[in-house]
């Protein structure tokens, strides 16, 4: 018979995607709604005193190294999250061109510049 | 396959490859309640990317210095955050309630039911709203 064995073979880049996906999604669940209850409504509209209102306390925690962590996996990990969605959802809106390989490199790509933008913004704005 | 079938199949003359191209007409998604709200679901995506640039550019424009700092606070801003606060907890519930689908444990030998899990997950991201919210509004007075 011809069933060969095949090599075993880790997908280990299906692996890391679906990972960044899943985590992307987690994330972006648990932690955006209250940012943008507090920082998009509440702060502008002057219910709560919030920090990013004013330049000082905004300045002094951005100066915090652990902020500028929390704040990189809460801006970078979602686009991964975002770009396999928004990728999926132009397929199924009727653009198989979206399945390609260059749209591929589009939207990861594209979740990568993010998270070296955020990167750069973090370390230069208010550096440690 | 019988020997006739066999025969006709190979004197006929090969007729043109067709093309049998079935696409989905472009409003699929608006003809189911379902339909619509998966397309919503999987949108959510765009609004929350948004959102998630604004705050990098409020992050970036701390560098701009105490004179120029300026926090937004037009109409307009407070609007999109509503509308975007929408999407997210769409994004919010229909992904938590996801785990109860995906996760699957056993304790003691029984599975742990879903609605449990997914319970967990709604407590993590009240929870997770009281710590981030406290720190926001908590390190606004110094």
């Amino acid at each position: 018979m011809s069933e060969a064995v095949k090599p075993q073979r880790l997908a280990l880049m299906h692996l890391f995607w679906w990972f960044m996906f899943a985590q992307g999604g987690v994330i972006a669940a648990l932690l955006i709604p209250v940012h943008v209850l507090v920082q998009g409504i509440l702060g502008p509209l002057g219910i709560v005193p919030v920090v990013d209102r004013h330049y000082d306390t905004w300045v002094s925690v951005l100066g915090n190294p652990l902020v500028k962590l929390y704040l990189l996996v809460l801006i970078a990990f979602p686009f991964f999250h975002f770009a396999h969605r928004l990728r999926y959802l132009l397929v199924d809106f009727g653009v198989p061109a979206a399945k390609s390989v260059p749209a591929q490199v589009v939207f990861y790509g594209g979740a990568v510049v993010v998270t070296l933008v955020t990167v750069y913004i973090l370390l230069t704005t208010v550096p440690i | 396959m019988t020997t006739e079938a066999t025969t006709e199949a190979t004197t006929e003359v090969p007729a043109a490859p067709r093309e049998y191209r079935w696409r989905m007409p472009a409003n699929w998604w608006t003809r189911n309640r379902h339909y619509f709200l998966y397309t919503v679901r999987e949108f959510t995506a765009l609004p929350l990317a948004l959102w998630l640039l604004w705050l990098l550019v409020e992050i970036r424009r701390a560098g701009d210095g105490p004179a120029r700092y300026a926090p937004h606070s037009s109409t307009a801003f407070v609007v999109f955050s509503v509308v975007v606060l929408a999407f997210a907890l769409y994004h919010s519930y229909t992904f938590l309630t996801l785990a109860g689908t995906i996760l699957h444990f056993k304790v003691l030998d029984r599975p742990v039911p879903a609605r449990l899990i997914v319970l967990s997950q709604f407590a993590a991201w009240a929870a997770a709203s009281v710590v981030v919210a406290f720190v926001l509004i908590w390190f606004a007075h110094e």
